[in-house]
């Protein structure tokens, strides 16, 4: 009985010893190599670091990098997609798109991703005390410079587009109903008239200034102004369309005439040079390096307007072979003046070594825009230092200084400001100045075709089109195209009607 | 009557004495094995060699044999016979047999849940780097699935079905230590395994809480004995060959012809024409032909298979130690194992070595060590055999022959130049103390850890692969390593209470912590590829990566066991799992089950019915968990990128994404925490009965399960214009019907032994809710080949069917448009029918397809004469759909559409034409294959002097396939139902041997 009594107090020592109190201390968890909100946007450097992740998306390659050039040029004459590739590219370029179309979605998630983290910027920067006002202000300008890109871009896109001004943090915050086109772009123009105020004129490779957000707001006025005087589908809510113009005139006269740095580079092809980023047209880029790790880091840009072949550019640099996705429409390579250098110098007809796998050996090749696979391409996406495989350090121009100019005259109307500007563009162009005389439709019809010719490849002619209510005339009645749906709105992405369900609230 | 006198007194004059050894299957000998005279009270225990020595009478006598484990023999001793030898064979079913269940063992006769359980001796003998590819058709409701052939791969273990969308994986559990997702138990060596128990049902595997809910593998390896010293050797010498017919080209002309008609037919220029293309001259036909007279005959003609693969030879040796006194019990054990590819330069090798050591501390306490320590080294790749015969495969400077100036496939090359090697040190240890602490009651503490290490070395040099061209030369480290440490307490109490009852009851803490640090340093651009990855710091560009996470599971269990009148019995298990995983508001869990089972067979009506050897009725009914999520997931994390500008890259920090491997749109941006997750819960419901008969000569099992799994974990798909992807949630409902059965006959029990034994496992797979109140949603991303994902999870289907367009035949006349991408229809094309149910892709696609079996099957057979033993198994898997991304093989493209072979199998060869998933694709994956077949001789015992046993055996494996699937092809593919050319499975050829001294 003893022994017993002995065995049982060894037994409440052993288990009391053995068991552990329930603690749920031990189970929180602390990551390792992880950064929270908790213990972020405390320092400069972390307000840096966070706007340099919000500028990060726009070299992605579901954004500026491939897919926001497929979606706004596909659509258009500038470029076609070729046989065999991606069905829904081939859908987007016959204008027959529908929500589950694949390149839709990332048009329309990015720029939201992108929105998320200018919107952290916008939320946690201002509480940093221990920055500059100055510093501090600058990193919030960019950031609203930032949204009101990506809203721009939605906007223009998709139309009316949910609105988030603050960071989603919890899963209760996800689903937002649509903004109306006018509330965005209330806020748009806010945002950017808060980055006009806060940023400085420094010039920063791939970020945007003062000088890129008058630029971007002259371009917001000017697609108010032209939706509205052309009854473009959507633009209803604009009150007054000669008001805009003025807006649209005086934000672009501020980047002409209110700065030192940026200007016309008298030289087309350098304006394309990878080794002239500082170039006076750059006023926004989406910034690659051939050095980066991953594409959107680098970009491949290049490779979907290049043919599936090796051979040598005329500059010489050896092209490893491209995807020869994007072909160049007989439509706008025919509409160039003979003498038009934009076509002659920027419009790739020959190329060098063909097949010659960077011996020098293979032969030279004309290409024909004709030809159901191989033809001229567009030489404003290369790289002149490519060294091999896919990376290069080509930028996607996101603001050039000849959009704004045109801009400027589109908006001035057959001014003599307005012929000025576009004598500028053509004269580097290697073309004479446009008939005197013309009407205010006229000359800015004539400023659109310019544009065509100035920024196709670009990512801007779907958007002009669609401003200026001309998909019907243009594609449609001059390129014979059919347009089936929509053609001045892509649908909202399935994925998203699915999974949203306040949408249509 | 006198001659009854006669004969006792004849008996009396005559007593005499027989000797004898008792071995089993292997030949191994059995101390401690009970010897009776039938009839009598006379009986001895064989000794250490398995020798035992008895006084009989004279005449005729029968020998009883009997040990734990194995079946009970009568021998018959003619009256002259003074020596015996006995193979005695594993019981399967014998009753008193013990199996191991979590934190203890029961007699098989007490289970009340739904247990597997197999001997390590009925493993196929077959060289194989993880022990999960040798559960193949060996336990009911254990569905193996292994489609590689290649050196090391591991396989997919289902138990009774896809219960989960996050790894519904069995938890392994190596004596008693848990060791984390079955796939590839390498760390056992597979000739150290006592037995592997499988816990199906929620009685059973809800001792293991939030980590059983899709099953519990637990593997015994073997101890030492009392009574026995005793050294073995096993050695295995594996031949293997080709277990398929290749199909790819032999004519040049035929390949030229395809590729030019190809190229023409989507528009490019015919390149055999006799012309250089980046550097390579390209022969016309003709040239090819040999009928241009301007040209010589075309040297080559490649056959790539006789260079890249091989007949490698594979080996295995264990040699053991074991034995044991009354306070010291020992097992040791080294294996050294190297598997060779078909592929060359591809290999596998390993070293395991093995101590379970028990002492005597005093009459009550016992101490132990177990220790497993395994290294392995995995190298080389998989190599492909379709490259282009019309090109050598070596320049005549002895280089390697690159097509063109782009090309990065010579597999000689890569084979040779591409380095690819991995190491792995594992270390599995536990220290216990054992406390019989007063009668019935024990405690047990055990300290267990297991430690992984890994490092991964690549390099692709730049003329080698296209990645290696693409970055100037591409080396990578990977560094990995795990520590996991589980500290457990657990009373045992075991006691009759008077002689009706009895009661067993189990109660433990158990507090686990994992550690897991990983690193990959990853260079592009080398000044040239001498090095390889040995100096990342001199590459142009390095990537780093280094992460570290720690988890903690602290735990809670118990299980009660009442049997009353040894007929009915009832058990309750319970356990509480506190995980770091679990979101802040759901950290605890708690997984309750419980389980009857009626012995009929002790009933008193059955007593009349004495050919009933075992008849047991069993339920049971619980719930239990899965937590198979990363860590960290419930948090809202930053992750880090890059962007390019002043002053080069910057590094920036926010909501974190990653690549799902998709290479369209492939980013899932995540990061957005969720404070409520929790693990996955499955109740499952048990209906089983045992059946013996005849002494347990004709046994049968057989089990119908329901499987409801709700709060799937999963990566909720959510608004795009939240700026994330995804979220990690917990819903959706998965059930999972099924049966199994498992049956056992010994049919002859003489001189000639032959015994059949078949398994059938039947599983309906049904997804009741996605989640997220969505009916349809892809597994996985976009499929290159097809430009869509596949598999989807829909509504009220199976998981993970085939969806795609309908097969409307081959397009005879060019006309119309794609109802998928309004491209105006070829002749030769395939015509899609679009306009299916599914709201995905372009006008709606169809359900084409479902890749899990109707039911997979296996039999086995084995007979023994004298010292000859034939064994085999085959098994079978049947009803599962294959999508055969390689349906247009060489062969199939010889008889494409052209307008003059206006086929309506095969479509026209096109080289731009963008292919999308249809019933085309779809083939009936259905096998049955001959697993094993298995001769062995077993020399009488100590027929050579010092060698106390001796057997040598012939194991042919994978020796045939009927099916209906391609036969160039192997139809064993993943769980998903995609098959696109894995490695090879080789047929192989194993002479195998076991000496014990």
């Amino acid at each position: 009985m003893r022994s017993n009594m002995k065995n049982l107090k060894y037994i409440a020592l052993i288990v009391a010893a053995t068991s552990f109190t329930a603690c749920k201390k031990q189970l929180e968890e602390k990551p390792y190599g992880f950064l929270s909100t908790a213990n972020f946007y405390k320092t400069e450097a972390d307000a840096n670091s966070a706007l340099i992740y919000a500028y990060s998306i726009l070299p992605d390659l579901d954004y500026y990098a491939r897919n926001f050039i497929t979606l706004t040029e596909a659509p258009t004459e500038d470029i076609e997609i070729a046989a065999g590739k991606s069905a829904d590219n081939v859908l987007l370029d016959k204008l027959s798109v529908s929500p589950v179309n694949a390149s839709l979605r990332p048009g329309f998630q990015l720029p939201y991703v992108g929105i998320n983290r200018a919107n952290l910027v916008i939320t946690y920067v201002p509480a940093i005390a221990t920055m500059s006002e100055t510093s501090r202000n600058e990193v919030v300008g960019e950031a609203y410079a930032l949204r009101a890109l990506h809203y721009f871009n939605l906007v223009r896109l998709f139309g009316a587009v949910p609105m988030h001004l603050e960071p989603v943090d919890d899963p209760s915050k996800t689903n937002l109903p649509k903004s109306s086109m006018k509330v965005i772009y209330d806020q748009i123009i806010d945002d950017l008239t808060k980055a006009t105020a806060k940023t400085d004129q420094v010039r920063r490779l791939g970020r945007v200034n003062q000088v890129g957000a008058w630029g971007l707001l002259s371009k917001v006025y000017l697609t108010l102004a032209s939706g509205k005087s052309s009854n473009a589908p959507g633009y209803d809510f604009v009150t007054n369309a000669d008001e805009m113009y003025v807006k649209a005139k005086e934000y672009s006269s501020m980047v002409i005439n209110k700065q030192s740095a940026y200007g016309l580079d008298p030289d087309l092809v350098s304006i394309y040079d990878v080794n002239k980023k500082a170039g006076p047209e750059h006023l926004w880029d989406a910034s690659t390096d051939r050095t980066g790790t991953n594409e959107g880091l680098y970009s491949k840009l290049p490779k979907m307007f290049m043919p599936n072949i090796n051979f040598r550019l005329p500059n010489n640099v050896f092209v490893p072979g491209g995807f020869n996705e994007f072909l160049t429409e007989a439509a706008l390579y025919n509409s160039f003046d003979a003498n038009d250098n934009r076509k002659n110098l920027l419009i790739i007809s020959t190329i060098k070594d063909v097949n010659g796998g960077n011996s020098g050996t293979g032969p030279t090749q004309n290409l024909s825009i004709t030809d159901a696979y191989t033809r001229p391409f567009s030489n404003k996406f290369n790289d002149s230092g490519w060294q091999a495989g896919d990376q290069t350090s080509c930028n996607t121009p996101i603001l050039r200084y000849s959009d704004v100019l045109l801009v400027y005259a589109e908006a001035s109307g057959p001014t003599a400001e307005g012929y000025a500007a576009v004598k500028a563009i053509r004269t580097r162009a290697g073309l004479g100045d446009l008939p005197p005389g013309l009407s205010v439709q006229q000359f800015r019809d004539a400023v659109l075709q310019e544009r065509s010719w100035e920024l196709c490849f670009e990512g801007q002619r779907l958007f002009d089109l669609r401003r200026t209510n001309n998909m019907e005339k243009i594609l449609v009645q001059k390129y014979g195209k059919t347009i089936t749906g929509d053609g001045y709105f892509f649908p909202i992405p399935q994925s998203e009607v699915d999974r949203n369900p306040n949408l249509n609230n | 009557m006198m001659f009854l006198l006669f004969n006792a007194v004849t008996a009396l004059a005559q007593q005499r004495q027989i000797t004898g050894v008792v071995a089993d299957q292997q030949g191994i000998t059995l101390p401690g094995v009970t010897v009776k005279l039938n009839g009598t009270a006379v009986n001895t225990v064989t000794n250490v060699k398995g020798e035992f020595k008895l006084d009989l009478t004279a005449g005729n006598n029968t020998l009883v044999f009997s040990f734990i484990g194995m079946q009970t023999l009568e021998i018959a001793a003619g009256p002259n016979q003074t020596k015996l030898q006995v193979t005695m064979q594993n019981a399967s079913r014998d009753l008193n047999e013990v199996v191991v269940v979590g934190y203890g063992t029961t007699k098989k006769s007490d289970v009340t849940g739904s247990v597997g359980s197999i001997k390590g001796s009925d493993l196929n003998r077959t060289p194989s780097g993880s022990v999960d590819q040798l559960l193949q058709g060996k336990i009911p409701g254990v569905q193996v699935i292994a489609p590689s052939g290649q050196p090391g791969a591991g396989a997919t273990i289902r138990v009774r079905g896809l219960g989960s969308r996050s790894g519904a994986n069995a938890l392994v559990v190596v004596d008693g230590i848990p060791l984390g997702d079955a796939g590839n138990i390498k760390q056992v060596n597979p000739d150290d395994i006592e037995s592997i128990e499988v816990l199906k049902d929620a009685s059973s595997a809800s001792i293991y809480g939030s980590r059983g809910a899709n099953g519990v593998i637990l593997i015994t390896t073997r101890r030492g004995k009392t009574g026995q010293a005793r050294i073995t050797l096993n050695a295995l010498t594996t031949v293997s060959t080709l277990g398929n017919k290749l199909d790819v080209f032999h004519d040049p002309v035929d390949v030229a012809t395809l590729n030019n008609e190809s190229r023409q037919n989507g528009g490019e220029a015919a390149q055999y024409v006799g012309q250089n293309i980046g550097g390579t001259y390209y022969p016309s036909i003709a040239e090819l032909r040999g009928i241009d007279p301007s040209k010589k005959p075309w040297p080559y003609n490649t056959n790539w298979a006789d260079l890249v693969y091989r007949n490698p030879v594979s080996q295995s040796y264990t040699l053991s130690a074991d034995g044991g006194t009354e306070t010291t019990k020992y097992s040791v054990s080294g294996n050294y194992y190297n598997e060779q590819g078909l592929a060359i330069k591809n290999g596998y090798e390993k070293y395991v070595g093995r101590v379970n050591l028990e002492q005597k501390l005093k009459r009550n306490v016992t101490l132990g060590v177990n220790i497993i320590s395994t290294w392995a080294k995995n190298y080389g790749q998989g190599l492909s055999v379709d490259r282009n015969i019309i090109f050598p495969a070596l320049n005549p400077d002895g280089t390697y022959f690159h097509i063109g100036s782009n090309d990065y496939g010579n597999p000689l090359q890569i084979a040779n130049e591409v380095l690819n090697k991995s190491k792995t040190i594992d270390i599995l240890s536990s220290a216990f103390i054992s406390w019989d602490i007063i009668k019935g009651l024990n405690l047990r503490s055990r300290i267990s850890n297991t430690y992984g290490n890994s490092i991964g070395d690549n390099y692709q040099p730049r003329d080698a692969t296209g990645t290696g061209y693409q970055f100037q030369g591409f080396g990578v480290v990977d560094n990995y390593s795990a520590n996991h440490m589980i500290v457990e307490n657990f009373l045992t109490y075991d006691r009759d209470l008077g002689t009706k009852h009895h009661v067993n009851f189990v109660a433990g803490t158990s507090y686990e912590n994992t550690t897991v640090r990983t690193s990959n340093i990853q260079g592009q651009g080398f000044v040239n590829d001498i090095l390889k990855n040995e100096n990342i710091a001199g590459a142009t560009t390095y990537m780093v990566n280094n992460n570290a996470t720690r988890t903690v599971l602290e735990s809670y269990y118990g299980r009660f066991n009442y049997t009353f009148l040894n007929r009915y019995l009832f058990t309750f298990t319970g356990r509480t799992d506190g995980s770091s995983k679990f979101g802040a508001n759901n950290k605890y869990a708690f997984f309750p089950s419980g389980a009857v089972a009626w012995k009929v067979n002790e009933e008193a009506f059955m007593k009349a019915i004495p050919q009933v050897s075992e008849l047991k009725l069993r339920g049971s009914y619980g719930i239990v968990g899965n937590q198979g999520i990363s860590p960290y997931q419930s948090l809202s994390l930053l992750g880090s990128y890059k962007y390019f500008t002043d002053g080069g890259f910057q590094t920036g920090y926010g909501p974190p994404f990653f690549n799902d491997g998709s290479n369209v749109n492939g980013k899932v941006f995540n990061g957005l925490g969720n404070n409520s997750l929790k693990w996955e819960t499955t109740r499952q419901m048990d209906l089983g009965i045992d059946l013996g008969l005849f002494d347990q000569r004709f046994t049968i099992t057989a089990d119908y399960y329901y499987k409801h799994t709700t709060d799937l974990l999963r990566l909720n798909q959510i608004a795009l214009s939240s700026g994330y992807s995804v979220i990690q949630i917990n819903d959706g409902v998965i059930d999972n019907k099924g049966f199994e059965l498992g049956a056992n006959a010994q049919i002859l029990t003489g001189k000639l032994q032959w015994s059949l034994g078949g398994i059938f496992s039947l599983n309906r797979n049904k997804v009741l809710q996605i989640g997220g109140g969505n009916s349809v949603e892809a597994a996985g991303g976009d499929i290159e080949a097809i430009r869509a994902p596949l598999n989807y999870y829909i509504n009220g289907q199976p998981a993970l069917v085939f969806a795609g367009y309908h097969y409307g035949g081959i397009i005879q006349q060019t006309g119309g448009v794609s109802p998928v991408d309004g491209t105006v229809q070829r002749a030769g094309d395939i015509r899609y029918i679009a306009g299916g149910p599914l709201p995905v892709g372009q006008n709606g696609k169809y359900i084409i397809g479902n890749p899990n079996p109707d039911f997979t099957y296996s039999f086995n057979t084995s007979l023994k004469y004298v010292g000859f033993d034939l064994s085999a198994q085959v098994y079978g898997v049947k009803g599962n759909d294959v999508f055969n991304f390689s349906k247009f093989t060489p062969s199939a493209q010889l008889q494409r559409w052209t307008p003059d072979n206006p086929s309506t199998t095969y479509p026209s060869v096109n080289s731009t034409r963008v292919n999308y998933a249809s019933d085309w694709y779809v083939e009936d994956g259905s096998f049955l294959r001959i697993q094993n077949v298995n001769l062995g001789y077993t020399f009488k015992p100590n027929t050579i002097k010092g060698i106390s046993n001796l057997r040598i055996y012939f194991s042919g494996n994978n020796l045939y396939t009927f099916t209906k699937f391609n036969p160039s092809f192997d139809p064993e593919v993943q769980e998903n139902g995609q098959f696109d050319g894995n490695y090879r499975k080789p047929r192989a050829f194993s002479l195998g041997l076991n000496v014990s001294f």
